[in-house]
C-alpha cells in the first residue's frame, strides 16, 4: 500500500494550501479529490477577491485557483483527481474509489478539507427542472459556458446570492428579481449595489410561494412575509421565469471526519455539524486535522489561511518543523486570519444592526434595507469630497476587510490605514490624475471618477463596466441611478480597456452637471432587457 | 437563442473539445467531447432528465456537481448515471430515465 | 437526550398543515406530512425516521434532505434541532457499486 507523510482529502483552496505548506517543509504529500477538476469552488469565482494583498485581494478567484495548483505541482505534491475517499479508518488509512477499484492508502497525518455543500429551501414546485442551487448556476455558467436559463429569480441576498446574481447578468441572463425573507440584505452592500444600479429589483421580506410549470419552471409566485414569517396573501406577485436559484447558505460536508470518530459539535454559527477543532486545525483524533469550510463555513480567503495552518500542524506533528518556527509561522497566519474576521460581517457582529460604523458615521440604512445607498447617504461618508476637476468618489459605506483601493492610487489620494476594515476616504489635498486605477481595482466596483467641470453644464462620470457588448464611444443611452432608475439621456465619451485593469473596463459618460452624483450606470440600446 | 455563452466578459471563450454527435431518446444531437452530458443537453434545450419512480415527476439539473443525483439518466444502457459529472463521448446513447430504467425496459404502463 | 427518547412524552396531536404535501426527501419522494406523521407514530430520533421512511437512504444519501428532515422532526418534538442526535456516518461516503467494493487494490 502506498504511504505518504500527509494525505489531504479535498483539492479546494484549503486543501491545496495545506498541501503547499506541508510540502515546503519536506513532507511527501498526496491530495485526493472526487471531482474531475481541482480547486473546489475557486474555479467558478470570476469576481475579484476582497481583503488585502496578503489575502490575494483584487485577484479573480479562478486565477487564485490556477496559481495554487501550479504552486502545488511545483512542490511535488501529487494531486489525484476522480478519486473519491470513501472511508477514513484507524491508523490513518483511507479507502479511495478510483475508476472501478477501491484503493487503500496510508499516511502519518491526514488533513480533511472536504468543504461544504449548498443548503436547500423546499417550496411547492421546487423539484421542477429549472430550480437549482446558486452554485449549480455558477458551475454551468463559469465552468461549462452554459446559461442556466434565460430569465432567473434568485432566492437569497447573502454574498453568494448577490455575487452569483451579478455573474448571471455577465453571462447574458436576465435577473427578474432577488428575493430574501429577511428585511435586510445579508451580504456586502457593494455587491447589492452592483445589482441594484443595473436594474435588478430587490424583494426583501419576501418568500417564494410556488414554482409553476408542468415539466419545467415557467413562472414563480412570491409574497411578502410579516414579522412572524407568515405569508401576506394580498401581496402575491408573479414572475415569468425559467429558472429559480437558491442561495440559502452552506453546510459542512463533515461525514468523513465524523465516521473517522472525531468528536463533533452542532454549531449553527459554523453552519451545522462540524468536527470540534482548535485554532491549529487539530481535531480529537491525533494526527488528523481539518481546514476550510468543513471546520466552519466562511469564505475562500480564510479557508486558504486555515489550510496553511493545518499544514504547519501536520508538519509539526511529524517533526518536520521545529517548535520555534512553528510558533512563528502560526503567529503570522493567525494575524492574517484575524484581519479577515473583522468588520460589520464578522462572526461576532453577525445578526447585529450597528447604528454607526466603527468611525461613528451613521449606518447607511437604505443600503442595508433596499440594496442601494441614497445620494444623501453617499454625501456624508468620507469617500465623497467636493473637488474641482476629476476626483474619485468612493461609495463603500460599510466596514469590510478590504483595501486594494489604497494601494491602487499612485498619488495617495485614497486612504484606509492600518485597519483594513476602515472606511476608505479621499484626500482633498491631493490631485487626482484621472488614471482610473482605483475604479478598476475596487473589487466591489464601488469607485467612480467624477468631474463636474468636464464641459459647460456637463459632468463626466467614469464607472467600472464588466459586461459585453462593451458600449462604443459616441453611443447614446440612459444613465441609471443607484436604484436602477433612468435619470437622463447620456452619451459615452470614453471607453478604457487595459490588461492592468484585468477585464474591468472604464466607461465614461457625459451627464448634466446636476446628475453627477446620481448617474451611476449606463444602459445602452444593446443591453439586455432590464425589468423594474 | 443559444444557451451557450460566447465571449464571456471575464472568461472570454470557453475551451471545448471537438463537436461530436450523440443521441438522446434516439434523437441526434451535437455536443462538445468531454463536457458534461448535462451541459450538452441544456445547450440543446433539454431540461427533463428523468421521471421519478413514485410520482412520475420530472427532474433535471439541481446541484450540477454530482451530489444530488437528480440529473441521472440511462447512458449506454446503464441507469443512474449522473449526467452533470459524466463527460460526453461521441456516439453516446442517452435515455430519459423512468424510475430506474429507460422506457423500453418497462412493461407497458408500468414504471421500473 | 434521554428526555427526547422518552416515548411516553406527550408531543400533542397531529394536525395537518398547508404545506404537508411539499416533498422533502427528493430521492425517495417523501413529503413533509409523512415525516411529521412518522414522529407522531413514535419515531423520535433521526435514525428511526430514516429507517421508517427511507428519508436519506436514496441515491444522494441525505445530502439534500438531511438538514430539512432534522428541522421538521425537531419542530414536531418541540425541541431545538441542535439537540437531536445526528445520524451515523458510515463508509462508503458515496454510493459505490458492489463490483467496485469487491475490487480492492493495494491492501
Amino acid at each position: 500500500m502506498k504511504r505518504y507523510d500527509l494525505i489531504v482529502v479535498g483539492a479546494g483552496p484549503s486543501g491545496l494550501s495545506a498541501a503547499i505548506e506541508a510540502a515546503k517543509y519536506g513532507l511527501n504529500v498526496a491530495v485526493f479529490d472526487e471531482n474531475t477538476r481541482p480547486g473546489g469552488q475557486l474555479f467558478k469565482q470570476v469576481h475579484k477577491f476582497f481583503g488585502s494583498k496578503e489575502h490575494k485581494a483584487k485577484i479573480r478567484g479562478f486565477q487564485i485557483g490556477q496559481d495554487l495548483l501550479a504552486e502545488a505541482k511545483a512542490l511535488g505534491v501529487e494531486v489525484i483527481l476522480n478519486a473519491t475517499v470513501t472511508g477514513l479508518f484507524q491508523d490513518k488509512e483511507i479507502t479511495v474509489k478510483i475508476a472501478d477499484a477501491i484503493c487503500h492508502y496510508k499516511a502519518d497525518s491526514i488533513i480533511v478539507a472536504t468543504g461544504a455543500a449548498e443548503n436547500t429551501v423546499p417550496f411547492a414546485g421546487w423539484t421542477l427542472p429549472g430550480v437549482m442551487g446558486a452554485g449549480a448556476a455558477q458551475t454551468l455558467m463559469n465552468l461549462h459556458g452554459i446559461k442556466p436559463g434565460n430569465k432567473i429569480l434568485m432566492l437569497g441576498s447573502g454574498n453568494v446570492g448577490l455575487v452569483v446574481g451579478y455573474q448571471l447578468l455577465q453571462a447574458g441572463c436576465e435577473l427578474a428579481a432577488l428575493v430574501d425573507a429577511s428585511p435586510k440584505v445579508g451580504g456586502y452592500g457593494v455587491h447589492a449595489a452592483k445589482l441594484a444600479r443595473a436594474g435588478v429589483p430587490f424583494f426583501l421580506s419576501h418568500t417564494i410561494v410556488q414554482a409553476k410549470g408542468n415539466d419545467h419552471v415557467t413562472g414563480v409566485e412570491i409574497a411578502q412575509v410579516d414579522e412572524n414569517w407568515k405569508v401576506i396573501p394580498a401581496s402575491k406577485k408573479y414572475f415569468e421565469v425559467d429558472t429559480i436559484c437558491m442561495a440559502v447558505g452552506l453546510s459542512p460536508m463533515a461525514q468523513l471526519i465524523n465516521m473517522a470518530g472525531a468528536k463533533m459539535e452542532t454549531n449553527p454559527q459554523k453552519g451545522g455539524c462540524v468536527p470540534i477543532s482548535n485554532a491549529y486545525g487539530e481535531t480529537s483524533l491525533a494526527g488528523v486535522f481539518v481546514a476550510g469550510d468543513v471546520a466552519g463555513v466562511e469564505e475562500a480567503s480564510s479557508a486558504m489561511i486555515e489550510g496553511h495552518i493545518a499544514g504547519v500542524s501536520a508538519a509539526a506533528y511529524l517533526g518536520f518543523i521545529g517548535k520555534e518556527e512553528q510558533i512563528s509561522r502560526y503567529k503570522d497566519l493567525e494575524s492574517s486570519l484575524c484581519k479577515l474576521r473583522q468588520g460589520m460581517f464578522s462572526l461576532e457582529n453577525r445578526g447585529k444592526v450597528p447604528s454607526t460604523t466603527e468611525e461613528g458615521y451613521a449606518t447607511a440604512n437604505n443600503l442595508l434595507y433596499q440594496g442601494f445607498c441614497t445620494e444623501e447617504e453617499v454625501l456624508r461618508f468620507p469617500g465623497t469630497t467636493k473637488q474641482v476637476g476629476v476626483h474619485a468618489v468612493i461609495e463603500c459605506l460599510q466596514n469590510i476587510p478590504c483595501n486594494p483601493c489604497q494601494e491602487a492610487c499612485a498619488r495617495h489620494c485614497i486612504k484606509i490605514g492600518e485597519k483594513i476594515t476602515s472606511l476608505p476616504s479621499v484626500d482633498e489635498e491631493k490631485t487626482c490624475s484621472g488614471c482610473g486605477m482605483c475604479v478598476a481595482s475596487c473589487s466591489g466596483q464601488a469607485i467612480f471618477l467624477v468631474d463636474e467641470s468636464y464641459a459647460d453644464g456637463y459632468a463626466s462620470v467614469t464607472m467600472p463596466y464588466e459586461f459585453l457588448p462593451l458600449p462604443q464611444v459616441g453611443e447614446i443611452g440612459w444613465a441609471l441611478d443607484r436604484s436602477g432608475e433612468a435619470v437622463c439621456k447620456t452619451e459615452v465619451v470614453q471607453v478604457k480597456t487595459s490588461p492592468v485593469f484585468d477585464h474591468t473596463n472604464l466607461l465614461t459618460i457625459k451627464v448634466p452637471v446636476d446628475k453627477a452624483m446620481s448617474a451611476r450606470f449606463f444602459k445602452g440600446g444593446v443591453f439586455h432587457a432590464i425589468h423594474k | 437563442m443559444t444557451m451557450r455563452i460566447e465571449n464571456h466578459p471575464i472568461l472570454g471563450d470557453f475551451e471545448k473539445g471537438r463537436l461530436v454527435k450523440f443521441y438522446c431518446d434516439n434523437r441526434e444531437l451535437q455536443g462538445y467531447e468531454g463536457e458534461p452530458v448535462a451541459a450538452a443537453l441544456r445547450a440543446a434545450g433539454i431540461l427533463v432528465h428523468r421521471h421519478t419512480k413514485k410520482n412520475a415527476a420530472p427532474r433535471g439539473i439541481f446541484c450540477a456537481i454530482g451530489r444530488c443525483t437528480d440529473c441521472v439518466m440511462v447512458i449506454d444502457g446503464k441507469a443512474n448515471i449522473r449526467t452533470c459529472v459524466t463527460p460526453l463521448v461521441e456516439g453516446m446513447q442517452v435515455q430519459t430515465q423512468y424510475g430506474t430504467a429507460a422506457k423500453s425496459e418497462c412493461k407497458q404502463g408500468e414504471l421500473a | 437526550m434521554q428526555s427526547i427518547n422518552d416515548r411516553s412524552r406527550d408531543i400533542g396531536d397531529f394536525f395537518a398543515e398547508a404545506d404537508d404535501s411539499v416533498l422533502i426527501c427528493r430521492c425517495e419522494e417523501i413529503t413533509k406530512g409523512e415525516i411529521r406523521r412518522a414522529v407522531h407514530d413514535g419515531m423520535f430520533t433521526l435514525t428511526e425516521i430514516r429507517r421508517y421512511l427511507r428519508t436519506g437512504m436514496g441515491l444522494c444519501q441525505g445530502q439534500s434532505c438531511g438538514n430539512l428532515v432534522k428541522k421538521i422532526v425537531a419542530k414536531e418534538l418541540g425541541v431545538s434541532a441542535n439537540s437531536l442526535e445526528p445520524v451515523f456516518s458510515r463508509a462508503p461516503m458515496r454510493p459505490v457499486e458492489m463490483k467496485i467494493l469487491a475490487n480492492e487494490r493495494g491492501v
